[in-house]
């Protein structure tokens, strides 16, 4: 494909392909702790080869997995499940809400997707057949889906209601109080719930995040589902879950046997191990993430660059329409110059072509070199146009 | 208040009977279980070491999509040296296990055919995937003589009726029966006079005594054929869940892109090891057909002496049995698990796998 016509993912490969070029290149684009797995989960794995490789698992997950994941949502998120019937575990956060997606919609059904939102949504509902109905955010409001215009969105055709909070790009977190607008919406006209729980222990400042299923009414409309990948720096183990009532999640576990039939006994055992080891690895890496956030707005702040205060997870997605280009142009730009890579908002959505994400997920000494640089190249497409 | 919106989506999965369909074990769950996918096998040293090395290194992160480079090249090499194809790198991408496997390969390739072809009796797998997303099966019949495998006539016939692309068995995994080397020219020959594609799940391929015909190896396949399989099969990975799709070139980006959105990559610790295992695996193998060898053929006379008839089959893992239902009860209730026919389609038959246990089991059965 030729540089001029690329556009969203195929514009954002071309660009990660670009970056493999450069021997210093920093990536502030990508959805990938630098942090390794804490070592105590990487030896439990080892532990595991050792003793339970040959385990068989069922679809749905080892139960002592399924165990330690119903009480780590009834700890973080107040969610209550049984680990026999209401937890499926999946190949990562994706497969989960691949599944998800294909449980709740057949052909025709409209899904309400506050934008922006992460782009797999739209590749999976589109495998499903299902047709997405967005409900556009807004940096000036900090990217808060408005309960008013999901009722708005509503025709006879929607199924489900999918809420990320925290939201990936946006890094927006739906408040206890329009959460529960959003379920009383749900309810009053009997629509499932999609939650995305994946940043859930990265929320910043004030912000409070809650789980929908968490609710009354919630449980018996939400598919919930989490993964170890981000919080537990885990994302070459393939480990997520999701939680939802046992007559749904019956459903999944089909669905998972028929996709991929189980999933590896060793990323199983890890999972254990971080769900019921020590968690201060956990809470180092979150501490660090707090840290980065702060440097990376004050750099935004000193660039003049407009964004939605990142009220959690991982990401800041920064509103760069002053230059008057296209994100695509600012990131290869970037790129080019300075060997710096922030993900265009276009990868995100076709109408976010005023954006860039950035991620705090870097050391800290290369998040300060690549805002500097960023700066640098920033001030020349300004002088420059 | 009950929700109608999610008894109408219960109604729905309810009535898909091939998304219902049975899921087999992928390895033993208890000694006595000869019903599972995959083989016990103890796992080497070295794999241990090379997979646990490299998840102490810091390989802990998202991989590329299709598969860590080393692995696909290996998995090419290795499928180029047992079956006389000609995949490169580039035509692998690894899988979370045969099932990803059948699932990406049957869904994405068959966007682009209004119909596939299905043997009526295959793995239920197969109907398991087929059912996420309806496509419309054209049913091959198949010859129970023949160890369930469709007639080469069959194909033809199915081709010459439209089907342009099918999905084959060879080993059957219920029966282990596979095509000689000269009916799986005359398939090949078939399908490219019609210029149709198959998907050929030839993962008990390596179970077959001194090989067996491949449709990859066939002039054809370069453009028509994708193969699928367990990655490294009977080195003890059965429940790490790694598989692999060697497509043609022009199938791997849709493919790899369904990759993407569903799983993201394969978990790097099943990715080292069975690099390391692919090292291993041409000893490991000789050492292990010798002992299959001996059980099947010992099973074999056991179940003569007992009138137990046997089907025949070429791949060594596995034992196909006709058993009446009052039979299979007298081995449930001896506390064994077996792969029951009827839900590869193939009522009155189970599939045992081989191994010391099997002929307890066979004791069991009569
Ligand atoms: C919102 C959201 N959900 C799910 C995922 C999938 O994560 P994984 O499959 O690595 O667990 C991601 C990854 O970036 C994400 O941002």
């Amino acid at each position: 494909m030729s540089k001029k016509k690329a556009q969203g993912t195929n514009l954002l490969y071309q660009l990660i392909g670009e970056a493999r070029g450069y021997d210093d290149v920093i990536i502030m684009g990508r959805g990938d702790p630098d942090f390794d797995t804490p070592a105590h989960i990487v030896a439990a794995a080892k532990n595991a080869m050792i003793n339970h490789h040959a385990d068989s698992t069922p679809p749905e997950g080892l139960l002592a997995l399924r165990e330690a994941i119903a009480a780590r949502v009834k700890r973080v998120n107040n969610i209550d499940v049984d680990p026999v019937t209401e937890v499926v575990v999946t190949n990562g956060g994706q497969e989960a809400l691949f599944l998800m997606a294909l449980a709740v919609l057949a052909p025709g059904d409209e899904l309400i997707v506050p934008e922006p939102n992460y782009n797999t949504y739209a590749d999976s509902l589109a495998f499903a057949g299902g047709v997405k109905v967005e409900v556009q955010t807004y940096a000036e409001d900090d990217f808060r889906a408005d309960p008013a215009d999901v009722r708005a969105a509503i025709s006879d055709k929607t199924r489900a209601l999918l809420l990320v909070s925290p939201n990936n790009p946006a890094a927006s977190v739906i408040s206890p109080a329009d959460m529960r607008e959003m379920l009383d919406i749900a309810i009053a006209n009997d629509l499932m719930i999609l939650a995305d729980d994946i940043y859930d222990l990265f929320v910043y400042d004030e912000f409070e995040h809650v789980s929908p299923a968490s609710m009354p009414g919630g449980k018996e409309r939400a598919l919930t589902l989490n993964a170890l990948s981000k919080a537990y720096s885990m994302t070459g183990w393939r480990l997520g879950w999701i939680v939802g009532p046992a007559d749904l999640m019956a459903r999944v576990r089909e669905l998972k046997a028929a996709i991929s039939g189980g999933t590896s006994v060793i990323s199983q055992h890890a999972g254990i191990a971080a769900l019921t080891g020590p968690q201060d690895a956990v809470e180092m890496m979150a501490e660090a993430y707090r840290w980065r956030r702060r440097l990376v707005l004050d750099a935004l702040d000193a660039m003049g660059i407009k964004y939605g205060l990142p009220q959690g997870g991982q990401f800041v997605f920064a509103d760069i329409g002053f230059t008057g280009m296209d994100s695509g142009e600012v990131a290869q730009r970037i790129l080019s110059e300075q060997h710096v890579l922030a993900y265009p908002g276009s990868a995100f959505s076709k109408d976010r072509k005023d954006y860039l994400r950035m991620t705090f997920l870097q050391p800290e000494d290369q998040l300060i070199e690549g805002l500097e640089r960023m700066k640098v190249a920033m001030a020349n497409i300004v002088a420059e146009g | 208040m009950a929700s109608k919106t999610k008894a109408e989506i219960l109604a729905g999965h309810e009535a898909n009977t091939a998304l219902n369909a049975r899921s087999l074990a992928p390895a033993p769950r208890h000694a006595k279980d000869l019903g599972a996918d995959g083989m016990f096998s103890p796992l080497d040293e070295r794999i241990i070491a090379a997979a646990s090395e490299a998840l102490e290194a810091g390989q802990t992160h998202y991989v590329d999509v299709p598969g860590i480079a080393p692995l696909r090249s290996e998995i090419a090499d290795s499928l180029n040296r047992e079956t006389g194809a000609r995949y490169e790198p580039g035509n692998i991408i690894i899988t979370a296990g045969l099932q990803e496997s059948r699932f990406l390969s049957i869904q994405k390739i068959g966007e682009d055919f209004e119909n596939i072809g299905v043997p009526a009796v295959i793995h239920p797998g197969v109907w398991k995937a087929l059912g996420v997303r309806a496509r419309e099966v054209v049913s091959l019949p198949v010859d129970a003589e023949r160890g369930y495998l469709p007639a080469v006539q069959a194909i033809a016939d199915a081709v010459a009726g439209g089907c342009r692309l099918l999905y084959l068995e060879s080993p059957s995994r219920l029966t282990g029966a596979a095509y000689t080397s000269e009916e799986v020219a005359a398939i090949a020959q078939g399908l490219s006079n019609a210029g149709a594609a198959a998907i050929w799940d030839g993962g008990c391929g390596p179970w077959v005594e001194g090989g067996c015909g491949s449709l990859a190896a066939t002039e054809e396949s370069p453009e028509h054929i994708t193969t699928i399989g367990e990655a490294v099969p009977g080195m003890g990975l059965a429940s790490w869940f790694i598989g692999y799709i060697a497509a043609p070139e022009d199938q791997i980006p849709a493919m790899q892109s369904q990759k993407q959105i569903m799983a993201i990559c394969t978990s790097t610790a099943a990715q080292f090891a069975a690099l390391e295992a692919t090292k291993l695996f041409e000893e490991a193998r000789g050492l292990r057909l010798g002992q299959l060898a001996q059980f099947k053929s010992d099973l074999t006379k056991t179940a003569a002496s007992q009138n137990i008839a046997v089907i025949a089959g070429d791949a060594l893992n596995i034992i196909a049995l006709r058993a009446s239902e009052a039979a299979s009860a007298r081995l449930r209730e001896a506390g064994y698990e077996f792969a029951d026919g009827a839900s590869f389609g193939a009522p009155g038959v189970i599939r045992l796998n081989v191994n010391a246990v099997a002929s307890a089991a066979l004791q069991a059965l009569s």
